[in-house]
């Protein structure tokens, strides 16, 4: 889009908002108003916050955000799972900007729900073909040099409650199995290097202490090349339904395998062809085959706002849209954003830090002319991979791989700014 | 008619006891109803109790001391619970402790398949975490816990709290401490002896590698299966609710709803052995014995006609030879050979012949949970 498109544009919305403000069509329109005659009562009435002091330092020893942000939180969807001992909620995608997520708001998967472990009483073990299986107790571990890394996390199923089509009505559900943290911790390498790894060795297996004692096998070379113990996020401890005390970080692949409560590692030379790696997290295909080691999480994108749960509630005019895009092969080079369902597409804005496998946010600002929108957004990563649509992944896998939908998300706004998630030809 | 096992009361009686006896930071006499909430989490797969608590696998468990047997609104009970409740059998310390150390030992027929809680502490603990969900009369009788009669046993008391191991060099005196290690480049940590990497390492691949000696047959396993398994995953593998379908679904991998299960789907059998040894059952992880899991694999094989003869015994010698018919349809990872990964510029102008249309909607089907029709979609996640 032209420079001069863009002024146009602009200039179409600016009248259009006197217009609609003239009319008293929208509320905010009408408070403003009343404003403007009487005078805003949020600027002519003293509030209660001006005039008495509030809480003391210690009121709140560990800070928790404002009583107006209470529906600011992490939800599921019950129907999804036979229990929410073994199951999964969703980030508040809509409702985050940047792109770090607050640990509080990071989505929570559990298989045997989360397990509450005495860092004092818990180990890890390197063992298997290695010169000297090890024992480290987190004291041990705080010994060897640390790294901080920013990473987005993404379960493998993300989103595939819309392999089949349009199900759920907001990116809290459709793209929430995803959050993006700093992680402190020690690269697995100096680990396995510490016990000395065999010649003829080439796997790893992963293994949490919790009641599922989850296990996934993971290539050697992946964790010499980036996988990190992790045993902070965001500065603090790891948040207990995150892995506390310690984590693995397998950075660009698959949420399933950066198994928490971390508790051993083995090293092989085959892979241990775990349930999660068999029956779970394999992609079957039309025609009936399955891929497994489906590992790294594709290019992806999705708009957060406006989006079902973040309708427009201002009116026309100037209006921003953001969104999120991440690869986990690497950093975000480009996003487009079609207002039209795909006809036309611009240019997102990136901003914010750009990090290899960790989100990236983008806007896109313009001016809303009242008219129904179809809002979509395309990421391009740096390896040079595009976003699919969602009929490019059906065709390619039939309509049971539900794993690692990657596919461009559609959300239609009407004319009183409402957002229904759909899909489009 | 029900009627409360004699031998059984009497030994719980003096469980109960014992218990008050030796529990010796609890609250009350009825056990640590902090204690017991951990130990719930072995029922919780099944139940559900506290503020908002529906009846799920099993039925919800507010107010239960007090309850009649088999009285939780809408819930299908079996006959045998129900019988037990027109019996006279009502919910307190006495029938619960009995109950749930052995539910179909003392109520049989019931669908309560779960081993049961054997330990004495536990059980006194857990009754005291139920309690605080039941108003009114929730403390144990007098007659049982009368724990002034008895005296305090010093050597149980120091069995039910453990001495924690805390983290090596804190207590230690510096010139006690290990140096530093001669392995690896920072000389961290220390070597693991082989009792510890057994205690942990019990993963099995499908050569085999792993698999403990031992052995169990199908008839074995069918035992182990109903007392352990069928709850949730049904007396034939179906799966109850939303539990995991187990049997069945031979070629349907190719159907709108394709059913995977162990002999439909699952490539090899040394994933269920690990997996039965490492996990199940759910709320109650490595609780079988080898043998056990030996068997109640057997039993899955033969669910699924795998093994056809109930006197099939699997072990350490014959589990890596048996193949599962979907083993060679696993593929490897060929996603970025898809045509839409090949290379190219995408349109940015005019893309589409015509202006794009609305070819479906979410609110058809409207299971976004808070959105007023609620109900089930489709996919799940497990």
């Amino acid at each position: 889009m032209s420079d001069d498109d863009t002024m146009a544009a602009r200039g179409r919305g600016r009248r259009g908002f006197l217009k609609s403000g003239l009319l008293g069509g929208a509320a905010l329109a009408a408070g403003s108003l009343t404003a403007r005659a009487e005078g805003d009562p949020a600027i002519t009435e003293i509030k209660d916050w001006n005039r008495y002091p509030g809480e003391g330092v210690d009121a709140r020893p560990y800070g928790t955000p404002s009583q107006f942000e209470s529906e600011v939180v992490r939800r599921n969807v019950p129907w999804l799972t036979a229990e929410s001992i073994s199951s999964v909620n969703f980030t508040p995608l809509h409702e985050l900007d940047g792109i770090i997520t607050p640990n509080g708001l990071c989505f929570e998967r559990h298989h045997a729900g989360i397990a509450e472990i005495d860092p004092a009483e818990h180990r890890l073990m390197i063992n298997g073909m290695v010169d000297t299986p090890l024992v480290f107790t987190m004291a041990d571990l705080m010994r060897f040099p640390r790294e901080n890394r920013v990473y987005f996390l993404e379960c493998a199923a993300n989103s595939g409650m819309e392999w089949r089509g349009a199900q759920l009505n907001g990116c809290q559900f459709t793209h929430g199995m995803v959050h993006c943290v700093m992680y402190t911790g020690v690269p697995l390498k100096y680990l396995l290097e510490e016990a000395g790894i065999k010649s003829g060795a080439a796997w790893l297996l992963p293994e949490g202490a919790d009641a599922s004692a989850m296990t996934r096998s993971v290539p050697l070379d992946k964790g010499l090349e980036d996988c990190l113990v992790a045993f902070k996020m965001n500065g603090e401890a790891l948040r207990p339904e995150q892995g506390y005390p310690l984590r693995l970080v397998v950075p660009g692949w698959e949420g399933n395998m950066w198994v928490k409560w971390l508790r051993r590692i083995e090293v092989g030379d085959k892979p241990w062809a775990q349930r999660e790696e068999t029956s779970k997290y394999t992609d079957l295909l039309k025609g009936g085959k399955t891929r497994m080691h489906t590992w790294e999480m594709e290019v992806k994108s999705v708009i957060t706002s406006p989006s079902p749960q973040k309708p427009i509630v201002h009116g026309r005019g100037r209006t921003v849209i953001a969104g999120l895009a991440w690869s986990g092969l690497g950093a975000i080079d480009r996003v487009d954003v079609t207002i039209d369902g795909g006809m036309n597409w611009h240019t997102a804005r990136l901003d914010g830090p750009s990090f290899p496998k960790a989100l990236h946010r983008f806007y896109y600002e313009f001016d809303w002319d009242g008219s129904d929108l179809l809002l979509q957004s395309r990421a391009i990563d740096d390896q040079g991979y595009v976003q699919p649509t969602k009929q490019e992944l059906r065709a390619a896998r039939g309509p049971n791989s539900i794993y690692h939908n990657n596919g461009i998300q559609s959300w239609h706004v009407n004319a009183e700014g409402a957002v229904e998630n759909v899909e489009v030809s | 008619m029900w009627k409360f096992p004699e031998g059984k009361a009497a030994v719980l009686a003096a469980a109960i006891v014992l218990s008050s006896g030796t529990a010796a930071s609890a609250q009350d006499d009825a056990g640590d109803a902090a204690a017991g909430e951990a130990v719930f989490r072995a029922c919780a797969a099944c139940h559900a109790v506290g503020e908002g608590a529906t009846n799920r696998v099993g039925p919800q468990l507010n107010a239960l001391f007090g309850r009649t047997a088999g009285g939780a609104d809408d819930y299908a009970y079996s006959d045998a619970l129900v019988e037990a409740g027109e019996g006279g059998m009502v919910w307190n310390h006495e029938t619960l402790s009995t109950y749930i150390a052995d539910p179909r030992g003392t109520v049989p027929g019931t669908k309560m398949a779960f081993g049961g809680i054997k330990d004495d502490q536990d059980m006194a603990d857990l009754l005291a975490y139920l309690a605080g969900f039941s108003e009114g009369d929730a403390a144990p009788d007098d007659a049982e816990a009368s724990a002034d009669d008895e005296p305090e046993s010093g050597d149980a008391a120091a069995e039910a709290a453990p001495a924690v191991e805390t983290e090596s060099n804190a207590a230690v005196p510096v010139d006690q401490r290990p140096g530093p290690g001669d392995h690896g480049n920072f000389g961290i940590g220390r070597p693991a002896s082989e009792e510890e990497i057994a205690a942990w390492d019990i993963d099995v691949r499908p050569d085999g590698k792993g698999l403990p000696v031992g052995s169990g047959t199908v008839l074995d396993g069918e035992q182990v299966y109903f007392d352990q398994c069928a709850t949730c995953h049904g007396d034939f593998g179906e799966g109850l609710g939303r539990w995991p379908v187990l049997a069945g679904g031979m070629g349907t991998l190719e159907d709108d709803r394709p059913e995977k299960t162990v002999g439909s789907f699952w490539p090899h059998v040394s994933t269920v052995y690990d997996y039965v040894r490492r996990t199940m059952p759910f709320g109650n992880a490595r609780s079988l014995s080898d043998d056990e899991v030996y068997a109640v694999t057997a039993y899955v094989l033969y669910l699924n006609d795998i093994v056809r003869d109930e006197e099939f015994e699997l072990s350490n010698e014959n589990l890596a030879d048996i193949e599962l018919p979907n083993a060679g349809n696993f593929i490897a990872d060929d996603r970025f050979e898809e045509d839409h990964y090949a290379e190219k510029d995408p349109c940015m102008s005019d893309c589409l012949d015509a202006p794009a249309e609305i070819t479906m909607r979410a609110q058809v089907l409207d299971v976004t949970p808070d959105s007023g029709d609620e109900g089930s979609g489709g996919g799940a996640i497990d």
